[in-house]
């Protein structure tokens, strides 16, 4: 093997040190103990509220056969696509307006079940696979992004995990009825 | 603390080279860490901590609009800088090694960055360990071709 080439990506990375005092690793550890159980709490009822939007779904498309309405705020908007697939444009700088309960019933009625949060992000552990196959996304000039979400493709028992925050959005898929980690970790500028 | 001393520069390194932003990376690392500690009953007991801060990091990012760069970074041009890219980063070779295959790029980063051995690279990745062999040289290989192909000076080069 070319241990030389190995040696120089080491030596590539070798600048890059962590500034980060440990004190502020304490402060972040400490915090996370303080808020697991409430963060639990608060995940079992948006859960709960969600697979509640998510039976409401199920049984719509009997009553309502036609396509989920579109949807146009200040800070989403959402449309129904082809495919079953959904287009949801997140406006940014709106996200002082996001109101999360809009947009998770707004979801829901696009069969999309999700976990709306704004400023803190969750995942489920386990975490299901397939978030690309699920969501694709398009970045515009202005910094709005267009997800084309496809519930079909989402894994069985899992939802959109959408972190709302000033500066960017974290999404993943969680897992219904698992342990929840919510973060509240500033997105990049 | 002893992990947190002894892992933090390679776990920072393993994230950006995935993420490829400094100031993500950090953040990521540091929330990594702290949930660690907060459960290191449990990760004490891991086969491989470092690797479990690194799954623990990359399992909170997904910006999606740096996952796209992250995710797909041979499309167009390879010699720009991203916005976020670190002092202290050779750029040549980050290039480089975004421009390996998947997989080859996480025997990397396990390997060589974060400094696994050869079982926890293959516990962490699902493989055996020859697999992980395999890629590895494969992937030293490749990266020989494409440091050659655009002229970076090898060790003996550099150092004169």
């Amino acid at each position: 093997m070319n241990d030389e080439v190995l040696t120089l990506v080491g030596d590539g990375f070798s600048g890059l040190e962590m500034k980060t005092p440990l004190e502020e690793i304490y402060t972040k550890c400490r915090r996370h103990r303080r808020t697991r159980h409430l963060a639990s709490a608060v995940a079992v009822g948006a859960v709960t509220a969600v697979a509640a939007g998510v039976t409401a779904i199920t049984v719509a498309p009997a009553s309502h056969p036609a396509k989920p309405a579109n949807a146009r705020l200040a800070a989403f908007s959402i449309s129904a696509g082809a495919n079953g697939s959904s287009a949801l444009t997140l406006r940014k700088g709106q996200q002082y307006r996001l109101d999360p309960a809009a947009l998770r019933q707004t979801l829901a009625q696009h069969g999309i079940p999700a976990l709306v949060t704004v400023g803190k992000a969750c995942d489920s552990s386990p975490e299901p696979t397939g978030l690309d196959q699920a969501v694709t996304e398009q970045r515009h000039p202005g910094g709005s992004v267009t997800l084309t979400i496809n519930p079909r493709e989402m894994p069985p028992a899992s939802e959109l995990s959408i972190g709302y925050f000033t500066t960017s959005t974290v999404l993943a898929l969680i897992q219904q009825g698992a342990p929840l980690h919510c973060t509240t970790l500033p997105g990049p500028k | 603390m002893a992990f947190y001393e002894a892992s933090r520069d390679p776990c920072l390194r393993a994230v950006y080279a995935v993420v490829g932003d400094r100031r993500l990376a950090e953040d990521l690392v540091a929330e990594g860490f702290a949930r660690a500690w907060a459960s290191w009953s449990k990760v004490s007991k891991h086969p491989a901590p470092r690797a479990w801060v690194l799954r623990t990091a990359l399992n909170l990012r997904v910006s999606w609009w740096r996952r796209r760069r992250r995710e797909r970074p041979l499309l167009g041009a390879d010699h720009v800088s991203p916005p976020g890219s670190a002092e202290g980063i050779d750029p040549i070779i980050m290039a480089a090694l975004n421009r390996l295959s998947r997989r080859q790029r996480e025997v990397i980063v396990l390997r060589v960055l974060l400094d696994l051995d050869t079982h926890s690279t293959a516990s962490v990745l699902g493989i055996a360990p020859g697999t992980v062999t395999a890629h590895l040289a494969r992937a030293a290989d490749a990266l020989e071709r494409d440091l050659a192909e655009n002229h970076y000076p090898m060790t003996m080069e550099r150092n004169r």
